[in-house]
């Protein structure tokens, strides 16, 4: 894990108190690369809320600091439940217990308290919930568990809502695999463990898409302003009006919170934006936080594909709008939407990434586990001229 | 080294962000100006008062000294006359902000300033906004700069579209409070046409940087210098929203038969073909060799927003360009009705 404490203050600096960029522009004022942008107010709205002793399972990783934060900001009583070997530094004022979940008995420490909401971040293994399950069994309000849109089995109708088609969920009697492969069915099945741990009054699914934002390691959105930021010739995926979707952990944070705060229940699909937005879209407008002298050429799926280039990992937060991928950005969310999620500006994601990804150490910087490497970059645009003169 | 700055006008568009940049700078600054626009705006900054179109409307600036004079809200060239007779002998820079609009073709793509026969015939030395175009006044008043103030004293800087908090033309600023507005949107020509504008901060702080480089000459001042496309622009204003706003592109000969004027109810829009085939594609090498800068276009965009929506409601629906809403309604329903 590489979000050190430092970067994280950074980061937690721009997560609370409803200012997303105010702080660190400021401080560029005329400064060297001049980018300031004014602070976007979030409409979370809501009078402060009663407040709620809520446990979080995880919390040190990617989204859980974002939620820890906010329900600190809204005043609730926040407890950690993890291995304390994450970020362990992190929150040093917030209650911690300890376990590892993959321990025999490694939920011995939920064994006592009660808690109004119980989140579950770090879970893929449908045992843990089990583990969870028994340990907090009767002191429990409300449990969410952090699932995903990997749940669904065919992707290839745009407008899906959680009705959709699932994965054949994994046997949770069998030894754990975490093959990317069994992430989808392992995830099913954590969230039918869930309904039968918990009871189907007290639980709530959310399914995220891409979480992307400040402490995003897997680098897919970020590869995008990174990109973008370095200018030129950019190759861009598929036609512009291919549809994108991606949510940012600050709001995906802090709705989950807020679901707590009004009991919430039931299944959301959980990404954004709110506005259907398309690649050309999402391209010009992280372009347009920065100065950069980016122009994208747009190469075919088909093309793409020939070249051995690979959607979603070389061409992140992308898949061809056609055929089996058709509906895989385009996933109906209006449930959500209804039951509060928001969706910041893209503007506000793009320069918040960019402006983490540049604190981050260079050698990380530079194993970027997403996006197409440069001298393919350049080759498949070579080839792509070539062949349209 | 700190100067001496005196500024004709400053509390208009461009004006208040110049004082604040060259203050910040630590140049002392002196404005001149009728005291009826935005009084007390620089309370701690010195101001002379005159009237330019009043008889010795000029005397407040006899026997003063300084090393720049930056003239900004020139119209009618027998502004820059009066204004060179009092003050020619006594500074050391005269800065006349011209335009763009001083080149008659645009036909060109890549015009520099050295395109001297791409531009207006000047207007006659007493010419007003009545009897010579914008551009033709503007031609004459760098004439007659140079006439004045001399070529080694004389800086004119050529702005094209000049956009961002405080403009009242409301040109640019249409487009983020229509994209904000959200649901389906009139853009016009292709997603690839060619736009270009300068934020009125990017302009006067190089105009003040190119003070403190004591620079001469002409300077074309537009950009950004990469170039920017209307998709890049409205998807770009898209970006600071949470809009749910749809674009739909309408082709430039459906909307000139409509009647629909670029610049005006399309503004920062202009087919980039004819005449106007270099309109949005103008050389700005030297100004950014000199130190021009853009700041991104989100930042334009969001602070032209929070402007916008400090006016009063009455100010906020009455848009200066731009579609007014029925009209918009009505050219998408007809574009889709189209065989």
């Amino acid at each position: 894990m590489t979000l050190d404490r430092r970067t994280f203050l950074k980061t937690s600096a721009v997560v609370g108190g409803g200012l997303s960029l105010g702080l660190p522009a400021l401080a560029n004022a005329f400064g060297s690369d001049g980018v300031r942008l004014a602070a976007y107010r979030p409409e979370t709205g809501s009078a402060q809320p009663k407040p709620l002793r809520i446990l979080i399972l995880g919390g040190t990783g990617f989204i859980g600091p974002y939620q820890v934060q906010y329900a600190l900001d809204r005043k609730h009583q926040v407890t950690l439940f993890n291995r304390g070997q994450t970020n362990s530094n992190l929150f040093p004022g917030v209650p911690r217990l300890v376990g590892d979940r993959n321990a025999p008995d490694g939920h011995a420490a939920l064994k006592s308290g009660s808690w109004d909401l119980v989140i579950d971040n770090p879970t893929t293994n449908p045992k843990w919930v089990r583990g969870a399950g028994e340990a907090l069994k009767g002191r429990v309000g409300q449990y969410i568990f952090v699932s995903t849109i990997s749940v669904f089995s065919d992707y290839s109708k745009p407008g899906m809502d959680e009705n959709g088609p699932l994965h054949q969920p994994t046997d949770i009697d069998k030894p754990f695999d975490r093959a990317g492969q069994f992430y989808g069915p392992n995830k099913v099945r954590s969230e039918m463990e869930a309904v039968a741990q918990f009871g189907r009054d007290k639980v709530t699914i959310v399914r995220p898409g891409l979480i992307v934002g400040p402490g995003d390691l897997s680098d897919r959105f970020s590869y995008w302003p990174v990109r973008i930021d370095k200018g030129g010739e950019i190759l861009a995926p598929g036609t512009p009006n291919d549809p994108v979707q991606y949510i940012d952990a600050h709001d995906l944070s802090e709705w989950i919170v807020r679901l707590g705060e009004t009991r919430t229940t039931g299944t959301f699909n959980a990404t954004g934006p709110k506005s259907p937005t398309t690649i050309a879209e999402m391209l010009y407008g992280i372009k347009s936080v920065t100065s950069s002298d980016a122009k994208f050429t747009w190469v075919p799926a088909d093309f793409l594909a020939q070249h051995q280039v690979r959607a979603w990992s070389e061409m992140p937060v992308w898949q061809p709008g056609q055929g089996p991928t058709a509906g895989f950005m385009a996933i109906d969310c209006r449930k959500a939407y209804a039951a509060g999620l928001t969706c910041r500006p893209l503007a506000d994601t793009a320069k918040a990434t960019l402006d983490w990804y540049k604190t981050r150490p260079a050698a990380e910087q530079e194993r970027a586990r997403a996006g197409i490497a440069p001298e393919k970059e350049k080759a498949v645009l070579a080839a792509w001229h070539a062949k349209n003169g | 080294m700190a100067l001496r700055i005196l500024i004709l006008g400053g509390t208009g568009f461009i004006g208040p962000h110049q004082v604040q940049y060259a203050l910040s700078r630590g140049h002392q600054v002196t404005l001149f100006n009728r005291g009826r626009t935005n009084p007390g705006l620089f309370r701690n900054v010195e101001t002379l008062i005159g009237d330019r179109n009043a008889p010795n409307g000029y005397a407040a600036l006899k026997g003063r000294t300084w090393d720049v004079v930056i003239d900004n809200p020139v119209q009618v060239p027998r502004w820059v006359r009066e204004a060179g007779a009092v003050l020619a002998p006594n500074v050391g820079k005269y800065v006349f902000v011209s335009t763009l609009s001083t080149y008659a073709n645009r036909g060109k793509i890549g015009i520099t300033e050295t395109d001297t026969d791409l531009l207006n015939a000047p207007a006659a030395p007493d010419a007003t906004e009545r009897d010579a175009s914008y551009g033709a006044r503007k031609v004459r008043g760098e004439m007659d700069a140079v006439a004045t103030f001399g070529e080694s004293k004389t800086l004119i800087v050529r702005p094209g579209l000049i956009v961002g908090p405080g403009d009242l033309t409301d040109r640019f600023s249409y487009w983020p409070i229509r994209v904000e507005q959200g649901g389906e949107m009139l853009a016009p020509g292709t997603p690839d046409d060619p736009v270009a504008f300068v934020d009125q901060r990017d302009l006067t702080e190089f105009m003040v940087r190119l003070c403190e480089q004591n620079a001469t000459g002409i300077y074309n001042v537009v950009g950004p210098a990469s170039g920017l496309t209307m998709a890049g622009m409205l998807y770009g204003c898209k970006a600071v929203t949470t809009a749910d706003t749809r674009f739909t592109w309408v082709d430039a000969d459906f909307l000139l038969e409509r009647k629909l004027r670029p610049y005006a109810d399309l503004p920062v829009w202009m087919p980039p073909r004819g005449n106007s085939a270099g309109w949005a594609r103008m050389d700005v090498s030297k100004a950014v060799k000199a130190g021009l800068t853009f700041r991104p276009l989100a930042e334009t965009a969001r602070d032209t927003l929070t402007y916008y929506h400090a006016q009063p409601p009455e100010r906020q629906a009455a848009l200066k360009a731009g579609l007014p809403p029925d009209r918009e309604k009505a050219v998408l329903a007809e574009w889709k009705a189209r065989s």
